[in-house]
């Protein structure tokens, strides 16, 4: 799994790509999750346009940190979804807990609509 | 200890004889200067001028007794099994091929350079910081890291050297090496300057040698011991995990069904039933688990046990399903879930009432090779405890095939990373219309593994297939 992120104002964009595959990837994914957490940002955006392949494991990660930033009173959304992680956030009825949108802009437009 | 005392009496009896030796030369001499040949006269005197004789007699006779001991501690090393066992018996061993007033083996881990294992003589026990300090840095760092002994006529002269012992005057650190390794050290400290000369250094040297080869094998040895306890583990975990999978078919007329569970290790997170409810209601069940392995297999016991005892207490399959969500989102991480269908049969009225939450959608295949699917009617289970789980139904009609199956079928991967896929699996079915259902189940597995050769299929694999005869 590859991993990158940027600030846009108070927005985390996490940006992963290649294979989300559990194990030492979401260690390596929630170990940054909780410094941003504890550095206090709140709003977050995964782009997963570059992902082309996730397995079970893989969608634990998003739920996870679904889970994490919710308790931490945050909001998460996804965007950029290949065919084939929308297939299986349908499948797995996921897509009615998570937010998702087409572009990472107006993922992070959202938050501001929302507040 | 009784050997060496032996071997050195023996040497002790020689070197007497060779005095009495030398003696009764000295008087053959005077009797053959009498007027006899003169040449032997000057031969026997000539040797008994050669000072070497006597120490060539003596060194081969030391060098003896130092193979002797070697030969003994050889065999005594190759008789432990167990580190804890080995690293003493070295270490006293030790003491008779070289003195030493304090002495310490370390093994360490060639590339993270922690100490995995050592024993010592003649350090006070405040001073074990010290010691352990020697092994990354000191004397005994600069010899781990080099793979070269080293020897220290003066330590007060030598900036490497860490203090662990007040008395400490010389010090010598020799290697151990396995395939070329270093595996650990030898540490050697006396109260004497210039305790030790290049021949203790050799005889330290071969000594390390024998050592490694002990403890290479007592290694491996530890090795084959965890590998095999680790194998009957999965294993007995395999024959547990293989005891919630149904042994038999139950007799349900006029259905005719067949399941098949393949876990891609030892266990898996895979999971079929068939569970009993009335004479005429059978509940069915498929499930899969985030993940692989023991760590999966632990959440479908969890989840088969509590699927279960909702089934006998509760047939309501939205009670059923929201229950068991609420138990696995307690008792699982929040990375791990369940996707899983359940449905209840009446033979009777052929009628099958199911919820599926999360589960890649069952499908139904008609007679006439139209497809239904039965799609999720919740979330996956053990995510969110506030999942609902809607009820839908599905009419069995004479000529039905109702195939259900894990990602392990649809998502098998071969080497151009194409997916074995839902079509395939619906097109198998389509074509192998005669076979009954058992059959139908080996046939889709060969075909999945035939779709994924040479590579192995890495998921979980189960499927059930559930079929209403034509006729």
């Amino acid at each position: 799994m590859d991993l990158d992120f940027r600030k846009s104002n108070s927005v985390i964009i996490i940006e992963l790509g290649g294979k989300i595959m559990g194990g030492s990837d979401s260690a390596k994914f929630f170990e940054h999750l909780e410094t941003w957490l504890q550095e206090g940002f709140q709003r977050f955006v995964i782009d997963l346009g570059r992902v082309h392949w996730m397995n079970s494991s893989g969608l634990g990660i998003l739920i996870r940190a679904l889970k994490t930033i919710r308790e931490r009173q945050g909001s998460l959304k996804l965007a950029r979804l290949t065919q084939k992680i929308r297939d299986i956030l349908t499948i797995t009825k996921l897509m009615l807990v998570f937010r998702t949108y087409d572009t990472v802009e107006e993922a992070v437009h959202s938050f501001d609509k929302s507040t | 200890m009784d050997n060496c005392q032996d071997i050195e009496s023996t040497y002790d009896r020689e070197a007497c004889h060779l005095d009495e030796l030398a003696a009764l030369a000295r008087e053959a001499s005077l009797h053959l200067g009498n007027g006899s040949d003169r040449s032997v006269v000057a031969l026997v005197q000539k040797s008994l001028e050669l000072p070497s004789v006597a120490k060539l007699l003596r060194d081969a006779k030391q060098e003896r007794l130092q193979n002797e001991v070697f030969i003994r501690i050889g065999s005594e090393l190759s008789s432990r099994l167990a580190l804890d066992e080995l690293l003493p018996q070295i270490i006293d061993s030790l003491q008779d091929v070289v003195h030493y007033d304090a002495a310490g083996i370390f093994l360490v881990d060639s590339e993270t350079g922690q100490i995995e294992g050592q024993v010592l003589r003649g350090y006070q026990v405040e001073a074990l910081h010290q010691v352990r300090q020697k092994v990354g840095q000191g004397l005994m760092g600069a010899v781990i890291q080099s793979g070269a002994p080293l020897r220290v006529g003066d330590v007060e002269h030598d900036p490497r050297y860490i203090n662990a012992r007040e008395q400490t005057r010389s010090e010598m650190a020799v290697p151990l090496l396995s395939e070329g390794k270093v595996i650990g050290c030898f540490n050697l400290e006396s109260d004497q300057k210039n305790a030790y000369t290049e021949h203790d250094q050799e005889l330290l040297t071969t000594l390390a040698s024998h050592a490694a080869i002990a403890i290479e094998r007592v290694r491996f040895y530890r090795e084959v011991i965890r590998k095999r306890q680790y194998e009957e583990e999965l294993s007995l975990a395999r024959q547990i995990q293989l005891s919630f999978l149904p042994r038999n078919v139950p007799k349900f007329r006029p259905y005719d069904f067949a399941g098949i569970n393949f876990p891609s290790q030892a266990v898996g997170g895979d999971y079929y039933d068939y569970i009993s409810l009335t004479d005429k209601d059978l509940g069915i069940a498929i499930g899969d688990v985030s993940g692989k392995g023991v760590g999966a297999a632990l959440i479908m016991a969890s989840f088969r046990a509590s699927l279960r005892v909702e089934c006998v207490h509760n047939f309501e399959i939205r009670d059923i399903l929201a229950r068991v969500n609420h138990f696995l989102c307690e008792s699982t991480d929040t990375d791990k879930f369940v996707t899983a269908f359940y449905g209840v049969l009446d033979r009777e009225t052929g009628r099958l009432t199911y919820g599926n939450a999360g589960h890649d959608p069952p499908v139904i295949i008609h007679i006439d090779n139209s497809v239904e699917k039965l799609d999720a009617t919740g979330m996956v289970l053990g995510a969110f405890p506030e999942s609902e789980y809607e009820v839908r139904i599905f009419d069995f009609r004479p000529g039905d095939t109702l195939l259900m199956y894990t990602d392990g079928v649809t998502e098998a991967m071969n080497s151009r990373h194409e997916v074995f896929g839902l079509d395939r699996l619906v097109a198998e079915c389509v074509r192998n219309r005669d076979l009954d259902a058992g059959a139908l189940v080996w046939k889709i597995t060969r075909e999945v593994r035939k779709f994924c050769s040479p590579e192995p299929v890495k998921d979980d694999l189960t499927l059930i297939a559930l079929r209403l005869p034509d006729a």
